[in-house]
């Protein structure tokens, strides 16, 4: 117990209360903008994951995904129920932390994983399909590809891929995956024949700047000590989700005609996904770059996905997807080992390998989520069903899910 | 790229100076319901 450090063992578990506000933070993000008859129902996805996954996580998803390795694919189940894992250290993952602490750290990464992909099949999907969903994906998806990046043994860490805090285990997997369901469940009733709008942009507003500031437990968090590194995090990270959001609102403004309040809010969480995995290799001019290639990608991303009449309902390929993969290249772009020893240089310092990593990383995690959420959606519509009949969706979630509603006035 | 990084921030701040707010506001639902509202009264 003599390595613990009290000032790294402190800002972790900081970190993780941080982090773990950002799933209620979301689903405030995402309530605001359903219809108000969808809004407890809305909200209740981020809640009851934040649940689900947290007993989930120390069962077997720890294991699976930090575990020891099998093959650079898998972490074994001697973790199981949390079994070895304790108060002193683990050298592999934190050498100055105890593993519980880093084990709960990563716990609230799982939990917010699966809820980020709720937005898409906001409004129309059934409670029961959703647990059963997120249990498995949780399980098939994030867990192995947790492994492959951040696990011992796993094999995109050892090819040298590049991922601070997520840009690919979190953001890429969750935006791929919102595509696919969104494809699958097919598009809300009445989409483009009446009004849908979100019911209260100041929730919206409110939970983006939440988890804007539980971010920086996400990012800075990922330091796994309280120095320099996390600093240069908490700088890159707050840098990058303002330049997107003033990118977003002008993008939008020279776009439609005006600043828009809510595109202002999802710009900044595009610059917040687009810096997670570069947060701990870049400075804050790569940061500025980064926000602005966040703002207007995701901008436009999600005006081809609508023109596509994909029903991705609350924008989450758009934002969490592609904010995802320009963050994952963008980080083999602008890496420098003068913000981190232990990392690589990117193609703008001389190391154009780094960026073909990124790609390899980017490829392997958009395959292996778009095949296996396809095949976990298609296997709980046969016993299950995915989408709640259609009278239900008319009369909302709220009520015919969960016999509540959300307002008495 | 301080250079690009300065110049990306320059330009959004001309944008800012340029941008038209334009467009009809009454496809928004709530807009739309006040403003018959207002004609009716």
């Amino acid at each position: 117990m003599e390595n613990i450090s009290a000032g790294d063992t402190a800002w972790l578990l900081a970190s993780a209360a941080l982090v773990m506000l950002m799933t209620p933070a979301l689903g405030f993000f995402y309530g605001g903008l359903v219809r108000r008859k969808n809004v407890l129902a809305t909200i209740m996805h981020s809640f009851f994951i934040l649940c689900l996954i947290s007993v989930q996580w120390v069962l077997w998803g720890y294991s699976l995904a930090f575990g020891p390795d099998h093959g650079g694919l898998i972490g074994g189940l001697d973790w199981l129920s949390l079994r070895g894992v304790g108060q002193a250290p683990n050298p592999d993952y934190a050498p100055t932390v105890p593993h519980l602490g880093f084990m709960v750290f990563q716990m609230m990464f799982a939990v917010i994983t699966p809820a980020l992909i709720t937005g898409a099949f906001a409004e129309r999907k059934r409670f029961k399909a959703f647990v059963v969903f997120t249990l498995l994906w949780a399980t098939f998806v994030y867990d192995p590809v947790a492994h492959w990046v951040w696990g011992t043994g796993g094999w995109l860490r050892m090819l040298g891929t590049l991922d601070f805090a997520g840009g690919t285990v979190v953001h890429i997997t969750s935006g791929v995956s919102a595509l696919v369901a969104a494809l699958v469940l097919g598009r809300r009733k009445g989409l483009g024949l009446e009004p849908i709008e979100p019911h209260d942009a100041t929730m919206t507003v409110l939970g983006a700047s939440l988890l804007w500031f539980g971010w920086f437990g996400f990012n800075a968090g990922s330091a796994i000590n309280a120095g320099g590194l996390a600093a240069n995090a908490f700088v890159v990270t707050n840098t990058a989700a303002a330049m997107a959001a003033l990118t977003w609102m002008t993008v939008s403004w020279l776009h439609k005609g005006a600043p828009s309040v809510l595109g202002a809010a999802a710009g900044a969480v595009a610059g917040l996904v687009a810096i997670t995995p570069a947060s701990g290799f870049v400075d804050v001019s790569a940061a500025i770059l980064i926000g602005l290639g966040a703002g207007t990608f995701c901008y436009v991303g999600i005006q081809v996905t609508k023109r596509l009449k994909v029903d991705d309902a609350l924008d989450v390929f758009g934002v969490h997807g592609i904010g995802g993969m320009w963050g994952a290249l963008a980080t083999g772009i602008f890496a420098t080992v003068a913000v981190n020893s232990a990392g690589k240089d990117g193609l703008v310092f001389g190391n154009p390998e780094q960026l073909g990593i990124q790609a390899i990383a980017v490829l392997a995690s958009v395959t292996y989520s778009a095949v296996m959420t396809f095949v976990i959606l298609k296997i709980i519509d046969a016993f299950v069903g995915l989408r709640v009949p259609e009278n239900e969706e008319v009369l909302g979630l709220d009520a015919s899910q969960h016999r509540e509603a959300a307002y008495t006035i | 790229m301080e250079l690009a990084a300065f110049a990306s921030f320059a330009v959004l701040v001309v944008a800012w100076l340029i941008a038209p707010t334009k467009g009809e506001v009454v496809h928004i639902e709530s807009v739309k319901k006040t403003t018959e509202a207002a004609q009716a009264a």
